[in-house]
């Protein structure tokens, strides 16, 4: 592995960690009920994607702030508190803002709370970094997250509706793959994206 | 014992501050929220009702078309070619379904239907929402209630086709229906003076 040093290494090492060695969904298998969920339309994907990027800077951004003064033994209750918060803010502002989104992506805002990317990151990266990282592996992760929806949804969309971001791209009388717009084709789609991804990144079985 | 005080004072400062945070948000969206779930409903009765009209300008032609009428606990409202619109609700297979149906002036035939809420099972009883479905009850005649029947076997003119794989949510649909306007049309005849 390369060696990255000083300040912009390091800021460069906590980004592609995010995005790609340590990327939340094929290496950590984090956040697949979500991302199983809403990656049936590219615009879910990317409203869904948005919200927990927002959650995880804000939520990164916060605790990062009080690292030093959150006593250890009420920490995950203050993860919760904090995460809730933001996911409450995110919920709000979709109903206010983008009803259709919010009406289509419904229950699944509210799941940002249980997002074990949020609730991992926080542990495993915020309470032990300063802000300039944390915000730096917040929006590396929430990228990581984004991109993986994104494709998961473009693949879905087009097989399912026929459709990208509700434009028309198939021919006329194209057969729909309607298995693609339900739950098992958002496993399918998904396994492959992992398959991919770890064959990729040279990542082993342990 | 100070490790202690601190732990639950630095718990209460922080959720206090955060619930203050929050309550500023519900602050400054509800009325905005308030005002989105207003314009969902009113383009719901104007589709009920069969009246097109721009998604932009929603409230000018809901004002232009539509009187909001009460009798008893009843909200309706009536066209100036007295089609009448009126809320329903009730409990579909899995959850709440809600919506507006409208029915027209001799209070023996349906107008159209929509659907504002539903929980059903996606791809199955959610299709439930999809027009070619809710475009059958154009023109039914719901006096003597409607029926499901199997799917392609609607021959009556108040029978309904059900969606195949969704029969418990077609049947629960229909019998919301049927409950509703056995409620609200007698009440309705009587504010029409009918």
């Amino acid at each position: 592995m390369r060696r990255y040093t000083g300040a912009k290494g390091q800021s460069l090492k906590t980004f592609l960690n995010g995005v790609w060695r340590d990327h939340p969904i094929f290496s950590m298998i984090l956040g697949i009920c979500s991302a199983l969920a809403v990656s049936n339309k590219v615009e879910n994907a990317i409203a869904m994607g948005a919200g927990v990027t927002f959650v995880l800077l804000a939520t990164g951004l916060l605790i990062a702030m009080l690292r030093k003064l959150i006593p250890t033994r009420v920490r995950m209750i203050t993860y919760m508190i904090i995460i809730a918060t933001f996911v409450i803010v995110v919920d709000r502002v979709l109903k206010a803002l983008f009803p259709d989104i919010s009406q289509a992506i419904g229950p699944y805002v509210g799941l940002i709370i249980t997002n074990c990317i949020i609730m991992g990151r926080a542990e495993a990266f915020y309470i032990q970094n300063n802000i300039g990282q944390s915000l730096i592996d917040a929006l590396a992760n929430g990228f990581g997250y984004t991109y993986t929806l994104v494709s998961v949804a473009v693949v879905r969309e087009l097989l399912g509706f026929g459709t990208i971001l509700g434009f028309q791209v198939m021919p006329e009388g194209f057969t729909k793959w309607v298995v693609m717009a339900m739950a098992p084709g958002a496993f399918f789609v998904l396994a492959i994206f992992i398959w991919i991804g770890r064959s990729l990144a040279g990542m082993e079985e342990e | 014992m100070k490790d202690k005080i601190l732990m639950i004072v630095f718990v209460l400062v922080l959720g206090s501050i955060l619930t203050a945070a929050l309550v500023a948000v519900n602050y400054v969206t509800t009325p905005v929220i308030e005002k989105n779930e207003e314009i969902a409903t009113k383009s719901s009765i104007l589709r009920a009702l069969n009246i097109h009209f721009d998604p932009e300008s929603v409230e000018e032609t809901f004002a232009g078309n539509v009187e909001v009428r009460r009798r008893g606990g009843t909200t309706y409202y009536i066209t100036k070619k007295d089609d009448i619109a009126l809320p329903y609700a009730g409990s579909g297979l899995w959850g709440p379904i809600e919506g507006i149906i409208a029915v027209q002036p001799d209070l023996e035939h349906l107008k159209g239907i929509t659907i504002i809420r539903q929980e059903e099972t996606p791809g199955l009883g959610s299709r439930i929402t999809e027009a070619d479905y809710l475009a059958q009850f154009q023109g039914k005649r719901f006096t003597e209630g409607l029926e499901t029947v199997q799917p392609g076997r609607s021959s009556r003119d108040n029978q309904i086709d059900s969606i195949t794989g969704a029969t418990m949510t077609s049947e629960a649909f229909i019998s919301i229906i049927n409950e509703n306007l056995r409620e609200v049309i007698p009440v309705i005849r009587q504010g029409e003076g009918q």
